[in-house]
């Protein structure tokens, strides 16, 4: 029970802090996704724009805001902590550092949560059709923003300074994408690529959130690599994140 | 004041017996932090601080008084040496020991987008209080801190030396049994520098016990029991302040301007007693002077060789 409150209160200390940030959180988690949606659905236009096309492109956008919510968004927020001294605040409290962790993936949920049913939203306005199989599409879901914010964690936690962290979460947010074959076919990656590009989470993400959104069901292969990653990826981060320094 | 203390078991130590223990808020025994790069920062340090008391921490830059404090909040773990917090062990249950501090620590941050009111509900709440109890902690702080008006302005708004306050109230939250504050007034104008002394003596009259470090030798003074100073990373002396004034041979001070040049540099001139220094301005034929007894500050000097540097502690 105290656990749960300390981790609703670290989400409501982030939230509070975050209300009045709306314009960039729209910014990085729905505006710049659905430009880019827009965006590959005209570069294809002509070309072979098949329906099948639309739900990858759409897919493809909300791995993109997830990988903006759950890495450059939640890695921006956690080095802000950091190094603006507040983690400290929190390091004097008899508050368990994965307690920490865990209300900023709250929050990261939370926020992953209406970017995702906004791009939806604006999937269905766009014509594209779809039959969502909505429960395993949560599970993708989640799995993605755990994976993807244990790598956030951990990068803020081992971050020199700020500057440091900030960039490292914003190639890893951006470059999550762009290596992997989410806005374009994968054989017109390099070969060398592709073997790394079929490694990338955000690969498995999109091939999974593109089945569900299609109302497939063959996403084992892709939750079960999800799966380990989150595991690895949060693991990690829970070792990382402690408040006493050696 | 309600602590969780009283359920705290006691522990056993030789040369410490049971009655002396009870006595005791915070014992340190042989307390060692060497740093990766090999820096000694702190070496061998005893103390015991006494339930209700105020202990001050003072020493030059860089003499190890932060690294030594944040050993005992648990935030930097001791190469060697026991750290026990009302008898637990903050080595090795760090949680267990936090639960019983109020830390502001020196560079802490608030969350400038939240309102001083949501700061302290939060906190408190953070620190296990129930809901209705974190409300009324959070009014009480509030008005404590002469922070009323600003209940509920967002803290980006508020001038550094509120925000300072903030930080300290936020410690008080819970009414915890000891406080631990690392330079709670720097950066303080006078008057909040003040206050915020006010804030200390209210939380230990009714029976917090203290651990500050502070750059002001006044603020020593006036807030401490006893006082800790600390040069290279070494405790060099501990004592109330009598009884560090007791280690100046020369207690008295005279200063003075050369008479025939009266716009030089103020001279001072140590003596043994009042006597002697009254022979010296007879010696040097002295017409405006003054005597003082020795204060923290010459004590400071002559345990560490180093005068005290106002301008930093000012700035």
């Amino acid at each position: 029970m105290t656990r749960a409150t300390d981790i609703i209160c670290v989400f409501r200390i982030q939230l509070a802090g975050t209300r009045r940030e709306v314009g960039p959180f729209l910014l990085a988690a729905f505006v710049f996704p659905a430009a880019m949606y827009l965006f590959t659905n005209a570069v294809v236009r002509g070309e072979v724009a098949a329906e099948q096309s639309r739900v990858r492109f759409l897919a493809g956008s909300i791995v993109f805001s997830l990988s903006l919510t759950s890495i450059s968004w939640l890695g921006y927020l956690l080095l802000e902590n950091r190094f603006t001294g507040r983690l400290k605040l929190f390091a004097t409290l008899p508050l368990a550092p994965s307690s920490y962790v865990f209300g900023m993936l709250v929050f990261a949920i939370a926020q992953s949560a209406v970017s995702t049913a906004t791009l939806l939203l604006v999937g269905r306005a766009a014509g594209i059709q779809m039959g969502p199989n909505f429960p395993l599409l949560i599970v993708v879901i989640l799995l993605t923003i755990l994976c993807l914010c244990g790598l956030g964690v951990i990068i803020a936690a081992r971050a020199r300074s700020f500057s440091q962290g900030s960039l490292l979460t914003d190639t890893l947010g951006a470059g999550l994408i762009f290596l992997a074959p989410i806005y374009y076919a994968p054989d017109m990656m390099p070969r060398g690529l592709r073997v790394f590009a079929q490694l990338l989470p955000t690969t498995f993400a999109a091939r999974a959130i593109q089945t569900t959104l299609a109302g497939g069901r063959a996403v084992g292969n892709e939750l079960l690599a999800l799966s380990l990653m989150a595991i690895v990826t949060l693991a990690l981060s829970f070792r990382l994140m402690k408040w006493r320094e050696d | 004041m309600t602590t969780a203390v009283e359920s705290l078991p006691q522990i056993e130590i030789a040369q410490t017996t049971r009655a002396q223990l009870h006595e005791i808020a915070v014992q340190v025994r042989d307390l060692v932090k060497v740093y990766r790069d090999g820096t000694e920062a702190n070496r061998e340090i005893n103390l015991d601080v006494r339930r209700g008391e105020v202990l001050a921490i003072v020493g030059p830059n860089g003499a190890g008084k932060t690294t030594f404090l944040r050993q005992i909040t648990t935030e930097l773990r001791p190469t060697a040496g026991a750290i026990r917090v009302f008898g637990v062990d903050a080595v090795a249950e760090p949680e267990r020991a936090k639960r019983t501090m109020g830390i502001t620590p020196q560079e802490a941050g608030v969350f400038e987008r939240l309102t001083v009111r949501e700061h302290f509900e939060l906190f408190a709440r953070l620190k296990h209080l129930s809901k209705r109890a974190a409300r009324k902690a959070a009014r009480e702080a509030i008005a404590e801190l002469e922070l009323v008006a600003e209940t509920n302005k967002r803290v980006g708004a508020l001038s550094g030396g509120q925000r300072r306050r903030i930080l300290i109230g936020l410690a008080l939250l819970g009414g915890p049994p000891l406080l631990v504050l690392d330079e709670p007034t720097t950066g303080l104008d006078p008057s909040s520098r003040r206050a915020v002394w006010d804030v200390i003596r209210r939380a230990v009259s009714i029976g917090a016990t203290v651990i500050l470090s502070t750059h002001y030798m006044e603020e020593a003074e006036r807030l401490s029991d006893r006082i800790g100073v600390i040069t290279a990373g070494r405790l060099i002396a501990f004592g109330t302040l009598d009884e560090l004034l007791a280690r100046v041979e020369r207690s008295y001070r005279v200063s003075y301007r050369d008479p025939i040049n009266p716009l030089s540099e103020l001279k001072i001139h140590y003596c043994a007693s009042f006597a002697e220094a009254q022979q010296h301005i007879a010696r040097e034929l002295l017409s405006e002077y003054s005597i003082e007894r020795a204060s923290l500050e010459d004590v400071y000097f002559t345990l560490t060789g180093e005068p005290f540097d106002k301008d930093e502690a000012d700035g």
